[in-house]
Formats: C-alpha cells, structure tokens, sequence
C-alpha cells in the first residue's frame, strides 16, 4: 500500500466511511406520524441529514417510521448499530447534530435526550 | 399542523407505511380561482370502504381515548380544507393505491400558510429512498418538478440518496421548489 492510499484509508476510517462498503454500520429510525410531524419531527430530519452532509459520513442509513407510539415524547429517533438500539426524544435540530457528532463519530450517548434507560435502584 | 406542507408529509407518511412504490404530490396556487388544491396519490396497501370511514370518522366517533391512531393525518387535513371554505375527498381501493385530494380558499383567514414543501419532500425522498416520489407545485401560470427517479438517474447505480453526494443532488433538483 502507498503512502497516499494509507492516508486516504485512514481519512475515510477516520470519517467513518465503511472501507468494507457494504452494510452501513449505524441505522436511525426517525418516527414521521402525525404527533412526531406536529412536534417538529420533519426539522430534525433535516438537521440530521444536514449534519450527516457536512460531516461526509458514508455509514450512515436513515428512514423514516410511522409513529412509535412514544407520542408525548416526539419528537423521537432511533439509533441502532451491531444489535445496540438507543432511543431519543425531546428533539430539536441542535440535539439532531449532537446525536451525530457525539452518539455516532465519537460514540458517546448524548445522555440528556436518552428515552427509557433502566431506572436505577434507589 | 401549522403548514399545508406538513399535511402533505403526514398523508406522505401513510403511503410510505402502506408500501408505496410510487408517489405523486401535486399542489396548485390558483390566485385567479383563489383555491390550493392538494393531491397526493400512492400505489399503496389502500383501503376498503369500511376502514376509510372509521378513518375520517376519528374525531366524530373515537371518543375512546385512543390518542393518535394511525391516518389521524387525513381527519386532520379534512378539517384544515373543511374550516377554510373548501373539502377534501379520498378515493382508495384495496392492493391499487389511495388518492387524496383537498381544496380550500387561499384567502381564507384560517388557512395554514404553504410552509416548507422543499423540506417536505427533502424528508420524504431521503427518508424513504425505494419510494419514487414526484412532486408538481404550479402557482398561476409557473411550474417547478421534482422527481427522485431521476436524481437517482443522475447519481446512477451505487450511489445513494443518503450520500452525501446523493443529498447534495437531491437539494438541487429542489432548487425550484418553495420553502416559505
């Protein structure tokens, strides 16, 4: 391998760009029925994908759900990757873009938008 | 919903949970005749008459506290055409598809301003790539198209939408199409 190829692997790893090519590594699940529509669902798909853009993130796979009957929480997503499923809601464009930078570059749970973690015992 | 084009979505999102392959928004601004005319039309799962009328019939009968059942959006968007002067009207069969089509006053105080239908379809034909999705808007005399099969042409095989090149094709292909 030359130099230029490593430098060029190493940046799309970097970028989270699948070197494999295949699967994508991450899947969100972004709930589009009515109550997530009304609560803003439709402006956090387009920070997400906005940020998804700007980032030049290649392993990424978006779709769009009906409800997920969580509706006094909407809007909510789903983050799902290698069998782990976490789900946010209470979203707004900005916490969209946390999701992406910190849930999915740098694999930390942005912790404040966590739908339905355990509760720990008192 | 505070958007005609968040309507849109809502009815959009119902052809996309009944399995939709193709999928036709038209909205026409016809100041001369002072009508907004809606359509949407899919090739979906449809529906029979008996589920149609308990569909547009939620809000006259689902008094059950079943908060927001599924196509909720059509009941909603009957009562936005209905409060501003006009109606809506919904043809649907079994394994064909389901049409709708809602009409109301662009005068009318009530009436929702247009919103962002870029965003609309932005959301539509990213979010739900296997779908074709064309949209026609005209206002007066002026047209703008969209259609995702041929963004999807333009890319060609082994890109997609969700790309970063391919959601850079898809805003262009939107540039015609009204966002306020």
């Amino acid at each position: 391998m030359k130099l230029s190829e490593l430098q060029e692997w190493r940046e799309r790893a970097a970028r989270g760009i699948s070197v494999r090519g295949e699967q994508k590594d991450w899947r969100i699940v972004v709930s589009m029925g009515t109550s997530g529509i009304a609560a803003g669902a439709r402006e956090v798909m387009r920070a997400l994908m906005d940020e998804i853009e700007r980032q030049e993130l290649e392993n990424v796979e978006v779709a769009l759900t009906g409800s997920l009957g969580m509706d006094d929480v909407e809007p909510v997503l789903r983050v799902e990757r290698a069998g782990e499923t976490i789900v946010y809601g209470n979203l707004d464009p900005d916490a969209a873009r946390r999701i992406v930078t910190e849930h999915i570059r740098q694999g930390r749970k942005v912790e404040r938008y966590v739908i339905g973690l355990p509760k720990e015992k008192e | 919903m505070d958007e005609i084009a968040l309507h849109i979505l809502d009815i959009a999102m119902n052809a996309v949970t009944a399995g939709a392959r193709r999928l036709e928004i038209a909205v026409h601004e016809d100041h001369e005749r002072d009508r907004l005319e809606v359509r949407v039309a899919d090739d979906g799962k449809g529906m029979d008459a008996e589920q149609l009328r308990r569909v547009l019939e939620q809000f006259a009968s689902d008094k059950s506290g079943r908060r927001h059942p599924i196509g909720l959006g059509l009941a909603l968007l009957e009562q936005t055409a209905e409060a501003c002067g006009g109606q809506m009207r919904v043809a649907s069969r079994p394994g064909r598809g389901t049409e709708v089509a809602a009409w109301m006053r662009l005068s009318h105080v009530d009436r929702p301003p247009l919103g962002d239908l870029k965003d609309t379809v932005f959301a539509l034909c990213v979010g739900a790539p296997d779908v074709d999705m064309a949209l026609t808007y005209r206002r007066n005399g002026w047209t703008a198209r969209f259609g995702s099969a041929a963004v999807r042409r333009e890319l060609g095989p082994g890109q997609s939408l969700q790309s970063p090149v391919g959601l850079r094709a898809v805003r262009r292909a939107l540039l015609g199409v009204p966002d306020s």
